[in-house]
Order: structure tokens, then sequence, then C-alpha cells
């Protein structure tokens, strides 16, 4: 269903105004997603499906002042380290607060080596039918959301931390999704900030 | 034949890592229940007018930049950012963290929300979040920046920052601070910053008497790990404060009287329970000293429940209970208490047998939570009287339902210091009746009597042999204390500092050669161990073995060149020996260190009448 608007993206490269005008014929196509209006740190817009080229995407829904959010920032590396190659990772900051330069700052703070996007206008957030930061959300090759919720069971609630975590949704579920599996479960719900809190 | 002074042994006191103070924001109980439930109804919530002085009292202090608070909670724009968020931390009672219920005596600092309180965060987020008027908006809440208590006395920092890694399980570190003094002063406050307000869950800050924990520290300075930490104290000076800080807690000015000593030589040492962020983190903390001309006149003690002993809970048992009951053998106010254990506990309850019959609880906590645990200082002293049993009931969950089970799966867990090993303990901080001059320290009587109840509930309690012995010891009633000191050192085979204590009760109940042999011990255990070598002098001068005993004064003297009673006994064993000339260099030393002291004033002025 998405593959439709990845010729438009494949040619990226075209003034930020064209962008826009191709934004308008997509939001006028019912029930086509609308990704287009997620950009780069450089306020490039970038479509991280496009991007992905068929391999399997996971975007990560993070916020700079979500302390669940930064906990997990060692583990979100190791995982990105761990299917380097196979599957694409995004950090994605649906804050339309946080600037370039801030998140700039945090992730260079928190040793993020993953790629970043802001979403200011949600369109991964409802793609990915994402609701609290941190949370994750896993894409096959085809595109389809396969998984999506937290990334692991390590926060039982606010403030309530396992001393680690017995199960690893995300961690399974790409590990199903470069299997060409569907992954179970395909949704957890996730401990940490509201999204639908932000502006 | 010169008379020596008295001996020195420390006391055993244990006290633990990671407490808390609490918020000095007005009670909630201010709020009346059902006022702003009516309101509600008729009109909607606005930030400003119902929201934000919610937030300004009971969120603010923790939440605001530089302080502990993940995120700010001042402006409009900041708690709307996180509204939902609020009304559902509010609503499951995880914020403010507060762990007591209501049914026990009333906290200081409770800052417990009232339900109306809570319902208004739903009700504004229902309404879509308005802003209201600005006009009703109540002063914006101000928090000094840098030390709350102005300029300390003095500024103490760790020596080295100590490095947090990014990932992994909580972290306890241990920080000590060197005291500069040379002279002893009253503190009547300290600031505690422990640098990144972030990292930290909490910290307690004990004074360390005797250079204990310095034993521990792999080198000078550096510091060390630990979640709990034994310190060893003076034999006859409890001290009773709790000195922590959790976040948003302001500092505690003690009232009048109640200052805590600090000595020449005393170390403050920081106990913190630390948090990885997700990145790698350094702190340094600092703390401010703040003194008072006012000496202390009335002096708490710290009473100590416990029960690790019973503490042996098998894997996958969901409901195994440890009780402790004392009975108090002197009148006391209550003043603040601390419960403490590990990550299985999940139920606190302390409770009250008064001697008329009456029960009272003194502090329930349905839902117990390590990293929200505080010492809760009570809004009104508690009277207990003489006869009061003090009981405490802890319950732990060791299955693997319990989230916060640090064991997968489930393993048998017993006492310990660790964070996998559990604890049961309940800290009174109480200040005695007073007594007329003369009639003995109700604080003695305390200890003692808590000291003897844990070696009859537990006889393989070292501490409580050890610090019952030290209580027997000050009283005089020598051969029990022996017997107590005895049964310590059967426990921790070859413990230097019980090794010494025990060889000072010896001494002063004659018994010489056996002083001499476990002073040796001691000495031999811990070389730099002034306190072995100084009482190792005074046995051997009292064996007559006067050229042994000024080499062992030596050795004290040299360890602490500024001890006035090393270089006396020096300059007395050296009299014995005939060195006239020396001994009188070493008692005009003594006297130069301390003109008071009068054994050395005395030999002196006896070695110059002599021919």
């Amino acid at each position: 269903m998405f593959r439709a608007s990845q010729p438009r993206f494949s040619r990226r490269a075209s003034l930020s105004t064209l962008a826009l005008l191709l934004m308008a014929s997509v939001q006028a196509v019912a029930g086509l997603p609308d990704t287009t209006f997620a950009s780069d740190l450089d306020g490039k817009p970038l479509d991280p499906f496009a991007a992905a080229r068929g391999r399997v995407l996971v975007l990560l829904f993070i916020r700079t002042d979500c302390p669940i959010s930064n906990r997990y920032a060692p583990l979100l590396e190791t995982l990105s380290g761990k299917y380097r190659g196979k599957a694409v990772f995004w950090l994605v900051y649906p804050d339309r607060a946080e600037t370039p330069s801030h998140i700039k700052t945090h992730l260079e703070d928190f040793h993020y080596s993953i790629p970043a996007l802001r979403d200011t206008r949600r369109a991964l957030v409802k793609r990915a039918q994402a609701t609290i930061t941190p949370e994750a959300a896993v894409f096959d090759s085809a595109g389809r959301l396969v998984y999506h919720g937290r990334i692991d069971n390590w926060y039982e609630d606010f403030g309530r931390a396992r001393p680690a975590a017995t199960t690893h949704e995300l961690d399974d579920a790409i590990s199903a999704a470069l299997a060409g599996k569907k992954p179970t479960p395909d949704h957890a719900n996730a401990v940490g900030c509201y999204i639908s809190d932000l502006e | 034949m010169k008379r020596a002074t008295e001996t020195r042994a420390p006391l055993f006191l244990w006290m633990l890592g990671a407490t808390l103070v609490a918020l000095l924001i007005a009670a909630s109980a201010a709020l009346p229940e059902h006022s702003q439930s009516e309101a509600q109804k008729t009109r909607t919530v606005t930030f400003a007018r119902d929201i934000a002085p919610v937030v300004f009292r009971s969120c603010a202090s923790c939440h605001h930049a530089g302080e502990a608070g993940p995120f700010p909670l001042i402006t409009y724009g900041e708690v709307k950012s996180h509204a939902r968020q609020i009304a559902d931390v509010t609503h499951k009672r995880l914020m403010p963290p507060w762990l007591p219920s209501r049914e026990g005596l009333r906290f200081a600092d409770d800052s417990h929300l009232q339900e109306p309180e809570i319902a208004l965060f739903q009700s504004w987020v229902d309404a879509g979040m308005p802003e209201g008027d600005p006009a009703d908006l109540p002063p914006t809440p101000e928090f000094p920046s840098g030390w709350q208590l102005g300029e300390p006395d003095l500024v103490l920092r760790a020596a080295v920052p100590f490095t947090i890694p990014a990932s992994g399980g909580d972290v306890y570190w241990n920080f000590i601070f060197r005291s500069p003094l040379n002279s002893s002063r009253f503190v009547k406050a300290i600031e505690i910053h422990p640098g990144n307000k972030r990292l930290v869950h909490h910290a307690n800050l004990l004074v360390d008497r005797t250079q204990s924990a310095r034993r521990q520290e792999p080198s000078a300075g550096s510091g060390f790990a630990g979640m709990e930490l034994q310190i060893e104290s003076e034999s006859f000076d409890p001290d009773g404060h709790f000195l922590f800080w959790k976040p948003g807690s302001a500092p505690v000015i003690e009232p009048p009287g109640l200052a805590l000593r600090l000595d020449p030589e005393n170390d403050l040492v920081l106990n913190a329970h630390l948090q990885p962020s997700g990145k790698p983190e350094s702190i340094q903390p600092s703390i401010g000293i703040y003194f008072t001309e006012q000496p202390a006149t009335r002096f708490p003690v710290l009473l100590q429940l416990e029960n690790d002993r019973a503490l042996d809970i098998p894997a996958g048992e969901n409901h195994f209970v440890v009780s402790d009951e004392f009975t108090l053998p002197e009148s006391v106010e209550l003043l603040a208490l601390y419960p403490h254990a590990h990550y299985l506990c999940r139920e606190m309850l302390a409770t009250a047998r008064l001697p008329d019959g009456r029960e009272k609880t003194l502090i329930h906590i349905p839902r117990w939570d390590l990293n929200w645990q505080a010492v809760f200082r009570l809004a009104t002293p508690e009277p207990l009287p003489r006869g009061t049993t003090v009981v405490m009931r802890y319950r732990y969950d060791n299955s693997a339902e319990n989230v916060a089970n640090p064991n997968r799966p489930p393993e048998r867990v017993t006492a310990g210091n660790r964070a996998v090993d559990e604890m049961a303990h309940l800290w009174l901080q109480v200040l005695p009746e007073a007594r007329p001059a003369g009639q003995g320290d109700p604080r003695m009587v305390l200890q003692e009597a808590l000291a003897r109840h844990h070696t009859e509930n537990n006889p393989a309690d070292f501490a409580a042999h050890y610090n019952l012995a030290a209580m027997l010891q000050a009283r005089g009633a020598l051969e029990e204390s022996a017997r107590h000191y005895q049964a310590a050192l059967r426990l921790r085979p070859g413990d230097s500092t019980v090794e010494n204590a025990l060889g000072a009760a010896l001494l002063a109940s004659g018994e010489i050669s056996e002083a001499v042999r476990h002073l040796s011990a001691a000495a031999a255990g811990r070389p730099d161990y002034f306190d072995a070598h100084y009482n190792l002098g005074i046995a051997l001068a009292g064996a007559g073995e006067f050229k042994l005993a000024a080499k062992e004064f030596a050795e004290a003297a040299r360890l602490k060149p500024a001890d006035s009673g090393a270089e006396a006994n020096l300059g007395a064993a050296l009299a014995e020996l005939g060195e006239r000339q020396k001994a009188i260099a070493h008692f005009q030393r003594a006297l130069e260190l301390d003109p008071d002291n009068r054994l050395a004033r005395e030999n002196l002025e006896a070695l110059r009448d002599r021919p």
C-alpha cells in the first residue's frame, strides 16, 4: 500500500518547495499514509520507508526529556549494532519543541549513532501507532507494521523497573521480521511519556 | 607507678545506605477534602486557577531546572506537555513519591495528594488543558540556586569524582569527606549537594568518628562501593541524627540544643544510591556545613529494631513475614522513623503497644519501594512512655510476581548487605526524657537494653554483642562486658577492634596478662591502630614491662603526633626506666599539646621534686 509513494521519495533531493507540493497531493489521496513531513536534522524531508529500500525498518520514538527513553539509550545502540546491515534503525523525535540543535546535543550526550528524524507532524507516529516514548515499531520488508509497543518489559510502570527485562519484544520482533515471520506478540503496551501530551 | 589515662574503644553502629529527607512543602492536608470537588462540577478546570497551585506546591520542588525531576513543571507549556502522564502517575499514587498510608502518625513533610486534587488533573485533561485567566495564577515558586541555607561555613568536596556507567543496575557508592577542623564544633545543619541530582536517588551521610570507613577505600580518597555501610562509632557518644538527602529535599536545620558535634579527624561518609541514566555520568558530591555556637544540650538516640536472622525466604514464597519487638526501658519522644529493607519487601508496619494497652500505628507502608525510601520526621514528637513496646512487622515477596525481585528465577534469599540480599530494619530517632544530673544517661540504658534484646534474639549478632559489651564496660560491669566481647570475637575471630576493646575491659578488671595478649593481637592485626598501641602500652606498664610499654607509647605517639595522652604515657614509662631527661621532654610535649593534661603535669612536678 505504501509502495506508491516510494518513487516520489527516491527523488527527495529536490527542493523543499517541491516536496511541499508533493505533500499536498499525497494528503489528497485518502488513506495513503503521510510520512512526507518527517525530516532529518538539517530540516530536509526524509522518508525512512523509502530509505529502507525493502529492508526491515525499526522506528524508535523517543524524547529528550523522557527519563525512561534515556535509560534505554545503551540498549537501543546495542540492538542497532546487532542488526547492522539487516535492519534500518531511526530514532524519531515527535516533540515539535525539540529543535535540531537540541536533538544533536541529545544524540551526543547519549552516544547515539542511530540516525535521527523529527516527526513534527506525527506522520510516523500515526503510521507506527505510537503513543508513548520510548516505543518501537517494526515494519517488514514490504513496509507493513508488524510490531509496535514497548522495547522490553524492563519498566512495569513509572518508577517501577525490574532489575533487568525478562521479555524482549523488540529484539524478538526484529528477528521474526528478518526471518519473514509474524512477530508474537504484535503489540505490547509501553511505559513512558505520552506523545499525546505534546503540542 | 605513674597513672595512665583511660583506655579507648569504639562502638559499632550499623547505619544504612540510602535515605531521604522530605520536601518542605506545606502539608497537603491543609486542603479541605471537599472544597474543590464541588467547584469542579460547576466550572472548567484551568491551569492558572486549579492546576498551578497543586503543581507548584507538590511537584515543582523536584521538577524545576537543576533539580532531580527529569523535566520542569513550572510553566503552562511544561505542565501541559506532561498532562496525561501527571494525571496517570498521581492517580496511581506513584507521584509525588510518598510511601506511608494515612493511618499512621502525621509526618512533617507529607507530600500525599488529596483525592480531589488528583481528580483535578484528569478533569483538566478532559477539558482540553485550558490555560485559564493568567490573573488566577499564584506566584511562581522560587528556588534559590546554590546553597539553600546560604553560604556554608565550611564546604567539603569529594576528593575524586565517581563515574556511573551508562547502563546496568543500581550503583551504591561511598564518598569520604575528610574534616579539616582543628577543634570541635557544633553543627546545626549539613546541606548535601550530591552532584548531578538526576542520578542520585538518595544519599545518607554518616559521621565516622574513628575513620573506620577509610579502611575500605582501595586508595586514599577513592571512595568505595557498597549498599550498606558499617562504621565504628565512639563508645559513649552515640549520635542520634539522621543526615540524608533525597531529591527535592530541603536541608534540615536542627532545633537549638540538638546540634551535632563534629571533632577534628572525623570523617563524613556519604552513602549514595545512584541510577544509570543512559549515558556515562560523573558525580563529585560536596557538602556544606553550618556551625552553631550553641552546644548540644539534648541528645537524641537512634534505636534499631531488626530481625535479619529470621530472613531466610524460600524461592517463590510470596508472603514471608518478619517481626521484631522491643520494650522501651525509658520514656522517650519519637522524632522520626526510618524503615529499611531491600527489593523483596512489599509491606511494612510499625506499631506501638502503650503501657495502658492501647495500640497505635506508627507507620504503615502498604507498598514498599526501595527507590522512594525516606526518613519520616514526625510533624509533632510522639510521646512513648516507658514500657511501650514497639513492634515492626515486614512482609516479603520472593516470587517472580514481584517485579523488583533481583533474582530471575527467584532464589532463596537471606540477610546481607548486597542488593540481592534482604534486610528487616526499623530505625527510630527518639529523644529520651531528661534526667536530673548524676542519675545516669538514659541513652545508655536504651542502648544497653536494645543490644541485650538483639543478643537474645540473635546470639550470632556480632554488633549486638560488641555494643552490649561496650555499654556494660562503660558502667563498670566488666566481667559481663568481657563475656560479650569474647562472644563477638568468636563471631569475628581476630577482629582488631574487638581484640582492643576486650583487652581494655580485661585491663580495667586487672587481668593484665590476658589484656596484653588481646591488645597485642589488636596491634599486630592492624599495625596503624593507635588505640591498640596506646592500650597495650598501658597494659605492659601495668605488668611492669616499662621498656615494652615505652615502645608502644612511642608507636602511638608516632601514629597520632598531636595526642597528648600518648606523649604523657611515654614520659611516664621513660620515667620508670630512669630516663629522666627524656621523660621530662615528653611530659612537656604533652603539655604543649594539651595544657590541661593532668597526668603530664603531676608526673612532671613529681619528677622535678625528685632529686
